[in-house]
């Protein structure tokens, strides 16, 4: 069939901008056909998720077109009314609420249609979500609650739900008049393997009735289960694939959605890793490290000074690894020493810190006290530094200490902000990661694990971190990197250990890595 | 085959029962109280008399804590139902000698006035319900025990009341026939409208309700609104219960006797999941509680406090750690 299909939604030169100069959309223009999967993807920040929005109505772009079934209708100005254009979104994990049952979650903000003087009719609602499941061919028990299920299967629920809403928002039952367009936000991010494939099979199935516009950066499944790809990088579609039509690489839409350009730019101002590092002591050894159902049999050493990365699709470990060793999460068997010491299972954060590990994520929020000034944000790690003794004896903190301490932060980091007392929730999104990465850098660690260090930050922002970062590595702080950027890898790491399924599959060197990434 | 049958018939009758003991640790509880209690104080405890008194004790608990348990659902809490109470009553006191027989009716009227301020200040200012609700209490008792001393008597008692102290039913106490449509209707907002599972679902996830396309902060006001006046009505059995007055000293043990009822019925504070039905259990959990202790020998009622006071600490940690492993596991 390929291109002869029947289009269902067109938007042309799709813009927006956003009240900074940043522009997310540039111009977008992408089709949906019927009764396809239509993959988009893109770095974060590539402007996948506004574009999403715009055609669910949650922003309304700049300039644009919105073409249904051939004929020019007005952007959606909410959810609602995309609804009734046959257009829903599942969201990527906030959608589920784990303590309703099925049915009730499967008609949430739908019951209207089912109650009679305000009372709830419950044997018509069950009535109806068994026939939906039987039409749509999922298998469970409709009185349990949804934490009971598999997350699988909670998205299939989820999925089942937008083609319900669709429908009872177009007019009950008309089924093959409208044909739902689902658009699914990153939908595999949680699941495992199995589930994953679990999940791609119902769509497979459900193809035959509906549209999906798939949203991921997960390569390997982008290419198993579209008909057709969009690739977005910096607010355009920089590539269009059929894959029926044409046969794409997983390297070729890799490089597509990175783009190569800025990489060499960044890789030439700060160099690549170093390679003499045998001569250093070790400073961390995990040895044999297993989470059941998460990663088996991981080892590894971290010299001083050295930058250690774990690289792998979404769900390969990595960020469950890094969670262990700074003790968020527990393991089940093998070794982490650290100086010599053995470090416990259950030990938790502050036996890490004692120890002198460091953990910066990028995920703004997650570690700053949004309310707090940074002048607080940074001395809540650093006590030591702005505590003053009182006769010898009794600990105060001193407000100039702190004050000094955060400005040297915010001067070396170019942080922009009227002063160490502005509260960080006013500060832009690299400022605020800015000071997260800023309290380690008086911190010193010894062994700093970064998670998604730049995240959803821009260029300008980026390199100030890379920058601070490099500078931290040649004093001697020795990092673990996991991230979804090769980019960062080639820049920040000297070992590179590869995973997939929890399993580490090879280790190479700065050189390697990015011989193979095609950097 | 039919024996088969039968025994599959058993082995899902069985699980049924395990799912609705493991879903509401209450029931075992309730269960083993009564037997405990039966079997070391048999002619006490199993009094007809006792019994009626376990009804009414039962009643008043259940009132103080089914309108509240509506808002903990929804991961807020409304400790407001002191303040509806005790000036509720004061204000019937008052409107007697306008309104007559019907200022009885005020009672609901302002719970759901209390509960629509409540809910629409914790929305728009933002401001932490605990601190909010406990505030609006502290005015409440402070106006209840001001119009007892202005108006210079003893009790707030409205003596015309006193045919509905008489039960038409022999051994069923009338607090607790008073009670009966506060139940009713508690359980019929949570299981047969649509706002049971809004509460239930903002509080699980107030962003994902939120997504699903609830308007939660009309929901939350509204969660406070049913609050007050399912505590409003549920008062006027208080009020019987108590002689037709008013409580006009503020007792702190009764503002826990509610939340106990509440967590000890297994709606832990943080809301999501739980609902009326089971603070019903907790109700009555609490009354076996205190009414066993009080019979034991040996036991002298002045402690009785203290020991129901540690024996909610324990039996709160117990409720939420089972909880925890058969519910969010």
């Amino acid at each position: 069939m390929g291109s002869s299909q029947e289009i269902l939604v067109e938007a042309k030169n799709i813009t927006k901008t956003f009240d900074t100069v940043v522009r997310a959309l540039d111009g977008v223009s992408i089709e949906v056909r019927k009764r396809e999967i239509l993959s988009v993807v893109g770095e974060n920040g590539a402007g996948k998720s506004t574009l999403m929005k715009i055609l669910v109505g949650i922003h309304p772009p700049d300039s644009g077109e919105l073409y249904y079934m051939g004929e020019r209708i007005p952007f959606p100005k909410n959810p609602l009314d995309a609804l009734k254009r046959g257009i829903s979104i599942v969201y990527q994990e906030r959608g589920v609420i784990p303590h309703l049952k099925v049915y009730q979650f499967l008609f949430l903000g739908l019951e209207d249609k089912f109650t009679k003087l305000g009372r709830l009719q419950l044997e018509k609602i069950i009535g109806t979500a068994k026939s939906v499941f039987d039409e749509l061919g999922i298998k469970c028990d409709l009185g349990s609650y949804l934490y009971e299920l598999p997350l699988s299967t909670q998205k299939m629920v989820e999925i089942a739900r937008a083609i319900l809403s669709i429908r009872l928002a177009t007019g009950e039952g008309r089924e093959g008049e409208v044909t739902p367009l689902i658009i699914l936000d990153e939908p595999t991010a949680p699941l495992s393997i199995e589930e994953r494939d679990e999940l791609f099979e119902y769509l497979l199935n459900l193809k035959k009735e509906n549209s999906f516009i798939f949203v991921s950066h997960i390569i390997p499944e982008v290419m198993k289960f579209s008909d057709r790809i969009y690739v977005l990088r910096d607010g355009k579609v920089v590539a269009h694939h059929d894959v029926a039509a044409e046969k794409v690489t997983e390297e070729e839409l890799f490089r597509e959605i990175v783009g190569r350009e800025s990489y060499y730019d960044l890789l030439e101002r700060y160099g690549y890793g170093q390679e003499q590092l045998q001569e250093r002591p070790t400073i961390l050894s995990v040895r044999n490290l297993t989470k059941k159902g998460y990663y088996t049999d991981i080892s590894f050493d971290i010299r001083e000074g050295e930058c250690v990365g774990l690289f792998g699709p979404a769900g390969c470990g990595k960020s469950e690894i890094a969670k262990t060793l700074y003790g968020v999460l527990t393991f089940d068997k093998g070794k982490i020493i650290m100086d010599g010491h053995e470090l416990r299972a259950k030990g938790g954060p502050y036996s890490r810190i004692r120890r002198g590990l460091g953990y910066f994520s990028g995920e703004t929020g997650k570690e700053l006290f949004l309310y707090w000034s940074i002048r607080k944000n940074v001395s809540i790690i650093n006590f030591e530094k702005v505590v003053r003794k009182h006769l010898g004896v009794v600990p105060v903190i001193s407000l100039r200490l702190e004050k000094s301490l955060a400005e040297k932060i915010v001067k070396k980091l170019r942080i922009r902000a009227p002063s160490v007392d502005t509260e960080c929730y006013s500060l832009s999104g690299g400022n605020k990661q800015k000071v997260s990465v800023g309290k380690w850098l008086e911190k010193s660690p010894k062994v700093l694990i970064l998670e998604d260090p730049t995240i959803g930050i821009d260029v300008g922002a980026r390199e100030d971190i890379y920058e601070v970062l490099l500078e931290m590595k040649k004093n001697g702080v020795s990092m673990l990197l996991v991230s979804d950027d090769p980019k960062e890898y080639a820049i920040l790491c000297d070992k590179i250990l590869m995973l997939k399924d929890g399993v580490v599959q090879r280790v190479c060197s700065n050189k390697e890595f990015r011989s193979l990434m095609g950097l | 085959m039919k024996g088969e049958f039968e025994k599959s018939t058993v082995v899902t009758t069985v699980a049924l029962a395990w799912r609705l003991i493991r879903i509401n640790p209450a029931l075992w509880t309730i269960f083993s109280l009564i037997v405990l209690f039966s079997v070391i104080v048999p002619e006490k405890f199993l009094s007809a008399s006792n019994l009626v008194a376990i009804l009414k004790s039962f009643a008043v608990t259940a009132m103080l804590s089914v309108g509240p348990t509506f808002v903990i659902l929804m991961g807020s809490i409304d400790v407001s139902y002191m303040g509806v109470w005790m000036f509720g009553g004061a204000l019937v006191w008052l409107l007697y000698p306008y309104l007559g027989l019907a200022s009885i009716l005020v009672y609901p009227v302002f719970g759901l006035l209390v509960g629509l301020v409540n809910g629409y200040i914790h929305v728009k200012a933002k401001i932490p319900s605990f601190i909010l609700t406990i505030a609006v209490t502290a005015v409440f008792a402070f106006l209840t025990t001001y119009v007892r001393n202005v108006s210079g008597v003893l009790t707030l008692t409205v003596p015309a009341y006193n045919f509905l102290r008489e039960s038409p039913i022999p051994y069923l106490p009338s607090p607790f026939l008073l009670a009966l449509p506060t139940i009713a209707l508690a359980i019929f907002f949570m299981f047969f409208t649509k706002v049971g599972t809004y509460l239930c679902a903002i509080g699980s996830n107030e962003e994902g309700a939120s997504l699903a396309g609830i308007n939660v902060r009309k929901y939350k006001i509204l969660a406070f609104m049913i609050s007050g006046f399912l505590t409003g009505l549920g008062s006027i059995a208080i009020f019987v219960h108590l002689g037709n007055q008013t409580r006009v000293d503020f007792d702190p043990s009764e503002l826990i006797r509610g939340l106990a009822a509440i967590v000890l019925g297994g709606t832990p504070l943080a809301g999501g999941m739980g609902g009326p039905h089971r603070t019903l259990m907790g109700a009555l959990v609490y009354v076996l509680i205190f009414n066993g202790l009080f019979l034991l020998p040996g036991v002298d009622p002045n402690h009785l406090k203290l020991y129901i006071g540690t024996l909610l600490l324990a039996a709160v940690v117990v409720a939420s750690k089972a909880l925890k492993g058969a519910l969010i596991a």
